[in-house]
């Protein structure tokens, strides 16, 4: 995954992955990309689109 | 190991209220939050109700209070207005707009001042169950260690980790998380003083656009969409209503908040032995609305009142914390279930039908304002919705 320099760390994408993959922490996203389907549910809910697949 | 009796993750509004009523009760208590300022950023359009805040034993503070509401204005697609505020009926909705930054704060002092130690900047990072309860990974700049707790009450928003890793179905639906974004701006032209608006139809698919007034031309300008139902992310919606409003033709932003609202309401179980879930993490949340400031605290302070007694009693079984669900839903459960029914009926009504419902209500008398009394009005003026909510509210 993607994230761009304006993502705000809100933590939407954390609250709607149904598996439960991504971390926010203060100032950073850390995704567990390797469990990760392809399911596009965070890049959606993203207020700013600040999510992309790679 | 740091040892404790109670350990809340997450030190917004219901975890400081929880951390503050486990340590009345005379229990020991961690309160941490991955941040380094806790209260900034804001998620948040800080509307509360002086009932709630009454209920919940806090006393208005000027520092954490923004403004003194004075009614509510509801506008429908075409521009129809519906006013209500004090020109119009004795009793407006009574309410303010906090100061989330400060009020935050305040509360997670009110925790630490009931004897809490608070853990600034420090992250959970995992849970690992034991037969004495919960062993959480915490993280703090650069150093990790571990925190050995009876009960874990989980605090930690919308994003609810603590209660999924702890095997818990916390998650919401991305149907019941609302995408938000605001601004704070200044400039803005208000018709009248005081008063929060509100904005239905298209402008908003699944949510709406809120005005809350923060000062004489200061307010939190922002909207929620449901993602799978809007066409585009949710700040070009919000681009789009500034850009068009009279109110907020010269407004300029100060700050720009994100951030998920769950409006799915209370998960089935948001307690198993050694931990209760609070807050946005556990769904309390008004569907309606989105506010769950009152709510969540309200959440806090049962589960807070059940971890002391909890440790008093040496249980800490799903058990003895199931008390913990039935107060907290005994008082806020109904409404959210209530409330949920008619945010679904709204996503049913199109831009038309708002406009209809809009021009039905300037011919109605409206004697105090609540969200209830809104929805009986509603009920008399539209047969489709007097079918649909009819039975719940009448």
């Amino acid at each position: 995954m993607i994230v761009k320099d304006w993502c705000s760390y809100c933590g939407e994408c954390a609250g709607v992955c149904p598996r439960n993959l991504i971390t926010v922490k203060e100032y950073s996203l850390e995704f567990k990309d390797d469990e990760c389907k392809g399911c596009s549910t965070c890049i959606i809910a993203c207020p700013i689109s600040a999510l992309e697949k790679e | 190991m740091i040892e404790t009796d109670v350990l809340v993750v997450g030190a917004g509004p219901a975890g400081s209220t929880a951390a503050k009523h486990a340590a009345l009760g005379g229990a020991k208590v961690i309160l941490m939050d991955k941040k380094s300022e806790i209260g900034s950023p804001k998620r948040c359009a800080e509307g509360v109700s002086k009932k709630g805040l009454k209920k919940l034993g806090i006393e208005p503070n000027s520092r954490f209070i923004a403004k003194e509401l004075d009614g509510v204005r509801l506008v429908s697609p075409n521009g129809t207005n519906v006013w209500m505020t004090s020109e119009e009926i004795e009793l407006p909705e009574a309410g303010y707009i906090l100061e989330r930054k400060v009020f935050d704060k305040f509360m997670a002092m009110d925790a630490a001042r009931a004897g809490a130690e608070i853990k600034i900047k420090t992250m959970a990072t995992g849970v690992i169950k034991s037969d004495e309860g919960f062993i959480v990974t915490c993280e703090s700049m650069g150093k990790e260690f571990d925190i050995k707790t009876k009960i874990l009450i989980a605090a930690d928003g919308p994003e609810s980790h603590i209660g999924r890793w702890a095997g818990l179905k916390t998650a919401q639906k991305a149907v019941h998380m609302e995408s938000g974004i605001q601004y704070e701006m200044c400039n803005l032209h208000f018709e009248r003083d005081g008063v929060i608006e509100f904005y239905f139809g298209s402008c908003a698919p699944g949510g709406y656009v809120w005005v809350f007034p923060k000062g004489d031309d200061i307010a939190n300008v922002g909207l929620a969409v449901i993602a799978p139902k809007a066409n585009k992310p949710a700040i070009e919606y919000l681009d789009d209503f500034v850009s068009k409003s009279p109110i907020t033709k010269d407004a300029q932003p100060v700050e720009i908040n994100v951030g998920g609202d769950p409006v799915g309401g209370m998960p089935k179980k948001i307690y198993d032995d050694h931990i209760m879930v609070v807050g946005d993490a556990a769904g309390q949340v008004n569907p309606l609305t989105g506010g769950g400031i009152i709510s969540g605290m309200t959440g806090g302070m049962y589960a807070g009142q059940v971890a002391a007694e909890a440790i008093k009693d040496e249980d800490y079984s799903a058990k003895y914390l199931k008390k913990y669900d039935s107060l907290v839903r005994d008082d806020i459960g109904e409404e959210i279930r209530k409330y949920s029914i008619v945010q679904e009926y709204l996503l049913t009504l199109s831009d038309e039908e708002l406009d209809n419902i809009a021009a039905e209500f300037q011919n109605v008398n409206f004697s105090k304002v609540s969200t209830t009394q809104l929805i009986k009005s509603l009920i008399k003026v539209s047969p489709k919705a007097a079918l649909k909510l009819g039975k719940i509210f009448l």
